[in-house]
């Protein structure tokens, strides 16, 4: 990985917010503020990529994440190419390695790289001059998630430091929950986590700081009281191993979201969700849509936003103004 | 054939000698050790040893050479060289070959090639057929054919009855059962189950399957009398059942490699996931290294052993989950004992006598003891250069880790078998 000092000027790759300073993490808001306007426009296209290549690379099934970063690229006018391989490719033949050094030969400047093991984005982006971003690696990290999270809670309380952040449910499998818990501590957000005993391990509030403390807590009520964000993270049903869970009807009871929970959270409390949404079991239909407090649709046009900013930083770095 | 050794420190852990002094070495013995002063004449070979430590050679529990089946990876001349030049003159070799070393004519064909290896080769045969851990593998035939130990060549047998009975039944055979601990339903993860894991966002595998392992292994071996070798106690807990259970008098010993007495899973942290890092059993905390340090220091761990297990590109360039688990370890085990364990007398003896009496050997300086020797500069530091590597592989996890003790010469039943200049 390269440097983190100075800003994102010098970075080739974006493999996960560990590690990231809090001055980038703004910088990177900061930017992607300004991209959010281009998607407002009714011609939502500039030329700032023009002639540079970014190549989609999922092994691992997605709708809004690839639509995203498709988008992202199409509305800077990079030429894109998106490739949904099966994870078993290794298994039938090629490696990833492989995969990779061929993509390589075709001078790609960005390659977007989701897979179901961990690190994955890291041996690419040690091995070929091309930058890397890293859409999700197993259960490590999904860091232009996080991004788009931290950018939507930003937007709606002016600021990130001091929040009370409650993630709940499956923070085990999730690599969402872990790039927000880097790069919320990081930003000096507290950080309450809930959820079953399998998915939520006391082990998790190692991930904390002094400053921006990660506490585990049992029931979901209790981290409702004190949240000012609740996200609810989905059931990961791929993932689980035998014995994680007793049933979706428990769990819905146990550590779902629905009215009642949240008329006691009051109004204040936001909603998020990184998606897809298993509706009726982390969360009851009526709170999905609640407009008022659910910003689940938010994240997902801002998540167009902070991808637009990354792969400007990435293969840009700083220059004029990008957005014209 | 008659070589003088000058001027050497000779250290033996296994006597308590430590003192410079020429050590002479007849057809392959220790013949006599103090101040000679040769006749200029004289045919006898001399090497000069000034500035030097020699030591008993070092002996292996565990290493896999890859022959007969994958000799792209390693064969039995490039396996006793690497070890060799590390130092190493007597390894036992694992049965996880292709096919399995796991009948009496796989044997007897390893140990006449054995024969004429500048260093002493020993085969272990496979405790189950195909180390699937459910039939036993015809151990009595494969050790009057001339097998040294048995083995589940790394992989757990988690079947309690087919390790009872394995145990009940090689209890009379006199030769040693070298298992490993674990409990493979708890071992899907990749790495050790902690703070790191959970840091770096990859599958753990917890200590309790360690600890579950162990106590199987120690119940039964209580139990039945068998002659257990347990390889691979890596965490805290599983050394404090160990240690709990040696008390009660089970009659095992144990080793761990030396890969487990320098490194943490930090390391894979700090590479990227470099699957070189990746080893079986997985590298444990900073904790459970020091405790590995300390039941090395009182005899809950026998040994140290090279765990050699080379991997080529097709193994490891992979993501860290797909990589087969493995290192090569026979050149650099003493280096990084000395540095994990920081007591280079500890290194030698947890390399040397210890693991050499589990196969029923000795290694000492004593008049009249065999001349397995080896020669080390014990104050130079070097470069781990994988390039070097007289392995046919280069899967180690201390590329450019700079490391203490520079071997300079290997003796095996008297002879020089590698000299470093």
């Amino acid at each position: 990985m390269s440097g983190t000092a100075g800003g994102i000027t010098k970075r080739k790759d974006l493999l996960g917010l560990r590690g990231v300073a809090a001055d980038e993490i703004t910088h990177i808001l900061d930017t992607a503020e300004k991209f959010r306007a281009v998607s407002e426009r009714r011609i939502k296209k500039v030329p700032t990529l023009r002639g540079r290549t970014v190549v989609n690379l999922f092994f691992e099934a997605s709708t809004r994440t690839k639509t995203s970063f498709d988008l992202a690229a199409k509305r800077l006018s990079a030429d894109g190419v998106s490739i949904s391989a099966s994870t078993s490719a290794a298994k039938k033949g090629e490696t990833l390695m492989d995969t990779a050094r061929n993509i390589n030969a075709m001078a790609p400047d960005l390659v977007v790289i989701r897979h179901s093991y961990a690190g994955a984005a890291h041996m690419l982006a040690r091995a070929f001059p091309f930058s890397v971003i890293n859409a999700g690696d197993g259960i490590n990290e999904h860091p232009t998630q996080a991004l788009l999270d931290m950018l939507t809670m930003r937007r709606r309380f002016g600021r990130l430091e001091g929040l009370t952040v409650a993630i709940v449910g499956d923070v085990y499998h999730s690599r969402v929950a872990r790039s927000n818990l880097h790069g919320l501590t990081t930003m000096g957000a507290r950080v309450l986590l809930a959820g079953p005993g399998t998915m939520c391990r006391d082990g998790m509030a190692s991930l904390g700081t002094p400053d921006a403390p990660v506490e585990v807590r049992h029931s979901i009520d209790e981290v409702l009281e004190e949240a000012d964000v609740v996200m609810m993270l989905r059931i990961q049903r791929e993932r689980l191993a035998p014995a994680m869970l007793a049933s979706s009807r428990e769990y819905s009871r146990l550590y779902g979201l629905d009215m009642d929970r949240l008329k006691r959270a009051g109004e204040g409390t936001l909603v998020m969700h990184p998606g897809p949404i298993n509706r009726g079991v982390e969360m009851s239909p009526d709170v999905a849509d609640h407009h008022s407090q659910s910003a689940i649709m938010e994240q997902v046009t801002n998540g167009v936003a902070v991808r637009m900013a990354l792969m400007y930083l990435l293969l840009e770095g700083e220059s004029d103004d990008a957005t014209a | 054939m008659t070589l003088l050794l000058e001027g050497g420190r000779l250290l033996c852990p296994d006597t308590g000698l430590d003192r410079v002094a020429d050590l002479m070495v007849v057809d392959g013995r220790i013949d006599a050790i103090g101040a000679f002063d040769l006749d200029p004449s004289s045919d006898v070979r001399r090497v000069d040893c000034a500035g030097m430590v020699v030591a008993p050679s070092l002996v292996d529990l565990s290493a896999e050479l890859c022959d007969p089946g994958r000799t792209w990876l390693e064969d039995l001349e490039s396996g006793a060289a690497a070890a060799a030049a590390g130092g190493f003159s007597t390894v036992l070799m694992s049965p996880r070959t292709d096919p399995v070393v796991q009948d009496a004519a796989t044997v007897r064909e390893l140990v006449a090639r054995s024969s004429a290896s500048p260093i002493d080769l020993r085969v272990a045969g496979a405790l189950t057929v195909d180390l699937a851990g459910h039939q036993l593998a015809e151990v009595g035939l494969m050790i009057e054919a001339g097998a040294a130990a048995l083995s589940d060549g790394g992989r757990v047998i988690s079947d309690s009855m087919v390790v009872r009975h394995a145990m009940l039944y090689a209890a009379r055979l006199g030769r040693p059962l070298l298992l490993r601990p674990g409990e493979p339903v708890l071992e899907g993860g990749v790495m050790h189950e902690g703070a790191v894991s959970t840091l770096i966002g990859m599958r753990g595998v917890p200590a309790s399957a360690e600890v579950i392992g162990v106590a199987r292994l120690t119940a039964l071996a209580l139990e039945t009398g068998a002659p257990v070798h347990i390889t691979g106690v890596t965490t805290a807990q599983g050394l404090a059942l160990l240690r709990h259970a040696r008390a009660q008098g089970a009659p095992v010993t144990a080793s761990v490699s030396a890969h487990h007495a320098l490194l943490t899973d930090q390391a894979i942290a700090d590479s990227g996931y470099d699957p070189s890092t990746r080893l079986s059993p997985p590298l444990r905390s900073e904790a459970d290294r020091r405790a590995v340090v300390e039941a090395l220091r009182d005899g809950t761990l026998d040994a140290l052993h090279s765990a050699h297990a080379p991997r080529n590109r097709v193994d490891k360039e992979l993501e860290f989950a797909l990589a087969t688990p493995g290192a090569v370890g026979l050149e650099t085990a003493l280096s990084e004992a000395v540095e994990g364990l920081g007591d280079l007398g500890l290194a030698l003896a947890v390399l040397s006598a210890r693991p050499a009496r589990v196969l029923g050997l000795e290694r000492r300086i004593a008049a009249g003891s065999p001349a397995e020797l080896v020669i080390l500069d014990a104050s130079a530091r070097t470069t781990a250069t994988p390039e070097r590597f007289f392995s046919k592989c280069r899967n180690t996890p201390i590329a450019g880790l700079e490391l203490p003790v520079v071997v300079q010469g290997t003796l095996s039943e008297g002879r020089l078998v590698y000299a470093r200049s």
